[in-house]
């Protein structure tokens, strides 16, 4: 036994030990494998959450909701988790809009029940708090104007996180927002705890889209092709309404039916080529002007509706057919009025293939217009070398080529707009959340297409179209005047021509003296006895104006309607309309309405209007220059574009009412 | 002894501040999540007046009553009256 001193000496020891093993794992745990044990706690503990961030909004060119995005729920139910169930289920039923009894089956007979709804948070309200009923929010897209321009503004992915068509997913990362980040903790049983300070990161939302379509005419030209698929047994058809002034895009409608079922949210105007008939005369006429090939008085001889056209040098022979027959000879002026692919043909043999390419190169054909959309066409225009003899003439009457509406749209623009080819837009603004602007759209010049003169000289000749003797007589309007062209092009389906199968079609430009719209109205495969342009697309096209102007849309300035046609006859009683009589107006005032000062040039300051009446606000932003358009009633809350912003004249500011 | 009265005092006023915290979080929440259920009370809304004023359903019973889109002929554009 060893002496006492030793003893304790060797339990001091072994205490001491035991301290330095306590110590140095302590040591251990701490300062050699303290990361890893704290990355684990932190694991256990903490949860880090991805914070969806709001996808934007897509507006019209007038603030008008077409694609928003809100919070949706799905709720779990657990069945033996809820307290009081004769209370509950009817509960549950009410805010789902279920019958009590499904759900008091499913109560009964199932362990976990899941209702995809996606319910509104109004809906789940009533069932937060509500033990064993579990709620989970997503975000999902909205559309508070029902199917309006779906086809342009196209669908997200199924879990609505990103864009798969149409302008969803042309702007996909300018409307995707910033996923915030979330560190929240948890309990051994996992449950969260609330914490006042758990957000890392904000989610930051996407920025809004103001397209350039306007949502008036927009739903004017989807009604005028579901009529014209009824009216004219049409298989479908396309309207393109554009401004020429600045290229923006006003409405885009497309119908097509397929297997009897009419779709609605294709994008053809972009996508499907046709050929264009005799819309395309006027291309080949601005070749012959420009080039000097053609005067005012040089002519052709009709043949009297039917010509035999030598085609190659060892005799070959297409034969010619003019819908309207025409004996004696043929100006080109005279030509575009009536439509005579013989007078064309002739005419296009003045220019060689080179130069009718490059004119119709000019005009955007055959390349991609640049629109802000994922999926443009380009059309189908072949190089010269492989044309053969017919091809000028083919070519001078509208087939041989293939033209999309945005394209024939933006060529027709260019003619209205003196000349200038100008790139077509479907985005007029970008805003950030805030409603700060960060894009404006500015008009973008291609090329000239042709000179100022020639295209008001071909101006001119859309105008004897719509005159008596024209192809579209019937379509023109009593007080104002429209001009166009039809076209009534035989159809080619899989290489083929087939007959009795046509595409009628109608380019308008309106007004004439001061154009603001370029309207493209495309009818496919007419089944009734009527299926020319003339008979299809142009009264399509009168209707779309008439209702236009009688509409509250602000795609036209009446300021600028104000020449009546010089040959309009004068207003009378008509329909049991009274007269009115405007010299009884002792308060009229002339407008363009002088403007206030502290403007820079061409550009004026929104006022800003919050709290006064619709009627001085009108009356404030007119005299600033401004186009108003008015939603709702009562006080003004805003107005679109903001007060204090600059804005060119003539911009359409939208006054929102109470 | 007065060390232990400023701690205690020092944790009462920590964990009053953590419990206000949380409450106001939790009250935060509850109104968020309010302002969403009404935002999309709104929307629909907004959705119902929108596609029962749009001109499909006013022109369809436009025509049902025997009325029609005017011709531009059966219109005048006034021009804005002054203020008076």
């Amino acid at each position: 036994m060893a002496k006492p001193a030793v003893r304790l000496t060797l339990i001091e020891l072994v205490l001491a030990l035991g301290a330095v093993l306590v110590v140095g794992r302590a040591a251990q745990l701490q300062l050699i494998d303290g990361a890893t044990w704290r990355a684990e706690a932190d694991r256990v503990r903490k949860e880090t959450l991805v914070l969806a961030a709001r996808r934007g909004g897509i507006y019209d060119r007038n603030g008008v909701a077409l694609a928003l995005t809100q919070e949706y729920f799905e709720v779990g139910v657990a069945p033996n988790e809820l307290r009081d169930r004769s209370e509950d289920v009817p509960a549950i039923a009410a805010a789902l809009g279920m019958p009590v009894s499904r759900v008091a089956a499913e109560v009964r007979t199932r362990k976990w029940i899941g209702y995809r709804g996606p319910f509104s948070g109004f809906q789940v309200r009533p069932l937060r708090g509500m033990h064993g009923v579990h709620i989970d929010g997503h975000f999902a897209r909205h559309y508070p104007a029902g199917s309006l321009a779906r086809g342009v503004i196209g669908a997200l992915s199924a879990d609505s996180a990103r864009g798969v068509s149409g302008v969803e997913v042309a702007l996909d990362s300018t409307l995707t927002g910033v996923p915030g980040l979330a560190v929240v903790l948890k309990d051994r049983a996992g449950r969260r705890y609330a914490s006042p300070a758990r957000n890392e990161r904000e989610p930051a939302a996407g920025r809004d889209v103001y397209l350039t379509i306007d949502a008036e005419l927009q739903e004017i030209a989807e009604r005028a092709m579901d009529d014209a698929i009824t009216e004219y047994q049409a298989s479908g058809g396309d309207v393109v309404v554009l401004d020429p002034s600045t290229g923006e895009l006003l409405a885009l409608a497309s119908r097509q039916t397929v297997d009897g079922t009419v779709i609605t949210n294709k994008a053809s105007f972009f996508t499907d080529p046709f050929q264009p008939g005799s819309t395309a005369k006027l291309f080949t006429a601005a070749a012959l002007l420009a080039r000097h090939r053609v005067d005012s008085t040089d002519a052709v001889f009709a043949e009297n509706g039917v010509w035999e056209m030598s085609v190659t040098s060892r005799g070959d022979t297409r034969i010619i057919h003019d819908a309207h027959k025409s004996t004696g000879d043929l100006t080109l002026a005279q030509a575009i009025q009536v439509s005579s692919n013989i007078a064309m043909a002739k005419f296009s043999q003045r220019l060689t293939a080179l130069e009718q390419f490059e004119a119709l190169r000019d005009f955007g054909f055959g390349s991609p217009t640049g629109v802000e959309y994922p999926s443009e066409s380009r059309g189908g225009l072949r190089p010269p070398e492989k044309w053969d003899g017919y091809s000028k003439a083919s070519i001078a009457m509208g087939y041989e080529f293939l033209v999309t509406p945005i394209q024939l749209a933006a060529a027709y623009a260019s003619i209205a707009n003196d000349g200038i080819l100008l790139t077509p837009s479907l985005v007029r603004e970008v805003r950030d959340p805030s409603g700060r602007v960060l894009y404006r759209h500015q008009p973008e010049p291609v090329r000239r297409a042709v000179p100022s003169v020639v295209a008001a000289r071909l101006r001119a000749y859309l105008g004897s179209v719509v005159a008596e003797g024209g192809t579209a007589e019937g379509a023109q309007l009593r007080d104002y005047s429209l001009i166009g062209k039809t076209g009534t092009a035989v159809r080619n389906e899989g290489g083929v021509y087939k007959a009795g199968t046509y595409t009628a079609s109608f380019a308008a430009i309106f007004p004439a003296n001061d154009p603001q719209l370029v309207m493209i109205v495309k009818v496919d495969n007419p089944g009734g006895v009527r299926v020319y342009g003339g008979q299809t697309a142009a009264p399509i096209t009168k209707n779309m104006l008439e209702e236009a102007l009688a509409a509250r849309t602000s795609a036209i300035d009446r300021r600028r309607l104000s020449e009546r046609r010089p040959d309009a006859p004068a207003v009378g009683p008509r329909s049991g309309i009274a007269p009115v009589d405007v010299a009884s107006h002792d308060q009229i005032v002339s407008l363009p309405l002088p403007t206030d000062s502290g403007e820079s040039k061409g550009q004026s300051l929104v006022p800003n209007v919050a709290g006064t009446t619709l009627r001085r606000a009108a009356n404030a932003l007119h005299r600033r220059g401004f186009r108003v358009a008015l939603r709702g009633a009562g006080t003004v809350l805003r107005t679109t574009p903001a007060a204090g912003e600059s804005e060119r004249y003539g911009t359409v500011v939208t006054v929102w009412a109470e | 002894m007065v060390w232990l009265l400023v701690f205690l005092a020092v944790a009462v006023v920590i964990q009053s501040r953590q419990a206000s915290a949380i409450a106001t979080s939790r009250r935060l929440g509850q109104l968020e999540e309010q302002r969403g259920a009404l935002e999309a009370e709104k929307a629909a809304l907004e959705r119902t007046i929108r596609l029962a004023s749009s001109r499909r359903e006013l022109g369809a019973r436009a025509a049902q009553l025997g009325l029609h889109f005017p011709q531009d002929s059966e219109f005048t554009n006034f021009r804005l009256p002054a203020e008076r």
